[in-house]
């Protein structure tokens, strides 16, 4: 085989050795630094993205569970609150229709009063007239000689007058 | 010429030179390594000093290499064997680049020379050598010695390994220098029938060199990758010595 002509063994070591030592040195300080930094630092921008939105996906749950609780509050609150306004609605009503009750009653018994004040001055005041009005009829009579059956007579209208008005 | 499917393997000195009674000649298969030399250089340089975070196609290319060479390192020497990345990775990008530079037609395949790849062989084993004996002294000699191995099985036990110790270099170059050469000897072999086969009969073992050349772009890259793997895991034995660290293997 043409491999193992050995007068070409010295020329091929001589240059492999020589190229290979070329090439290390030119990608040991050229080519690998520069490649693998960039590979690590992509892994690194990766990691830290993966991260970063691990981070986020942390706090938009916290976030979140803050305003369930803080909306949980306050629905709990505005409940509190509805109750107690119906609470306090209902003890207005009633203390009204109480209070109204009460002013009806008043105002019942007020007028009440008033209507047996005017009937009794009313009776007072006929009482009064009657007399006056006896009065006047005897006087009368006594100006006049009367027969007794004026008198007679004058008697019975002044007992049907007065008869009639305390009827009245 | 077509008849002997050897051809394409003879060196001819194009230019004579001698340096000290050492014979350093010009001829087709150091023409070769050039090329492969300013092939990969180019390629990592300019594609490493582009240094986009977005990489463009040659930047992804050779982030792959790189990448894939780094896994491999990472995988059989865990993350202290990144010392020995940049040697790796030369070592991995020359040889597939030679593997695959080879299969131009017209080209040399380099890594088709039992000298060249004993070179490369040798000089990662005597290297593991060095690492091993360098970081752990004497003790490097228990490499010869199984871990959990009884007293009795060792005058059984170190010739085996001793023998396995140096198998390792001798199949490592002859691994890659046997595929390399017979991938070409099949495609000369195939391509002569198809001269010599004429129309009539000639496409059918035409066709065979289209299918051989595909699987042939397979097996460089495989080769490539077996050879450093290998070189991985014995620079990692020498490393490690029996895994000590649970990174090992």
């Amino acid at each position: 085989m043409p491999q193992f002509e050995s007068h070409f063994f010295s020329s091929l070591i001589f240059w492999e050795i020589v190229s290979f030592a070329i090439l290390f040195v030119i990608l040991y300080k050229y080519a690998f630094p520069a490649v693998l930094g960039i590979l690590e630092e992509r892994e690194r921008k990766i990691k830290d993205s993966l991260d970063q939105a691990e981070r986020h996906r942390l706090e938009a749950e916290r976030t979140l569970r803050e305003y369930e609780a803080k909306l949980a509050a306050a629905s709990k609150e505005a409940e509190t609150m509805e109750a107690a306004a119906r609470e306090r609605a209902q003890r207005l009503m009633e203390e009204n229709e109480q209070r109204m009750t009460a002013e009806a009653e008043r105002i019942k018994g007020d007028a009440m009063r008033e209507i047996d004040q005017e009937r009794r001055r009313a009776v007072q005041e006929i009482r009064a007239q009657t007399t006056e009005l006896a009065l006047l009829v005897a006087e009368q009579v006594l100006q006049r000689s009367m027969t007794d059956a004026d008198h007679q007579r004058l008697a019975d209208e002044a007992l049907a007058a007065l008869s009639k008005s305390s009827h009245r | 010429m077509e008849e002997n499917p050897l051809h394409p393997f003879e060196l001819h000195n194009f230019i004579p030179i001698n340096i000290g009674g050492l014979d350093v000649s010009i001829n087709k298969a150091v023409l070769t390594m050039w090329v492969v030399v300013a092939l990969v250089a180019a390629l990592m340089v300019v594609a490493g000093s582009a240094r986009r975070l977005v990489p463009g196609k040659l930047q992804s290319l050779a982030e792959m290499l790189v990448d894939f060479i780094r896994g491999i390192v990472l995988d059989t020497m865990g993350e202290g064997g990144m010392r020995f990345f940049p040697l790796v990775a030369t070592l991995f990008l020359f040889i597939l680049f030679c593997n695959l530079v080879g299969l131009i037609p017209g080209s040399y395949t380099v890594t088709s020379q039992i000298i060249v790849t004993a070179v490369f062989a040798f000089s990662v084993y005597g290297l593991s050598l060095m690492i091993g004996f360098a970081l752990h002294g004497a003790k490097f000699l228990g490499i010869l010695v199984p871990p959990g191995t009884p007293a009795w099985l060792l005058p059984l036990m170190i010739p085996i390994e001793l023998i396995s110790q140096l198998a390792r270099p001798i199949s490592l170059a002859v691994r890659l220098f046997a595929n390399m050469t017979a991938g070409h000897v099949i495609l000369g072999v195939l391509f002569g029938l198809t001269v010599s086969g004429g129309l009539l009969i000639g496409w059918l073992p035409f066709v065979f060199t289209i299918a051989m050349n595909g699987l042939e772009l397979g097996i460089a890259f495989i080769q490539a990758y077996i050879f450093t793997v290998l070189t991985c895991v014995y620079l990692g034995d020498a490393f490690h010595l029996h895994g000590h660290d649970e990174h090992a293997h």
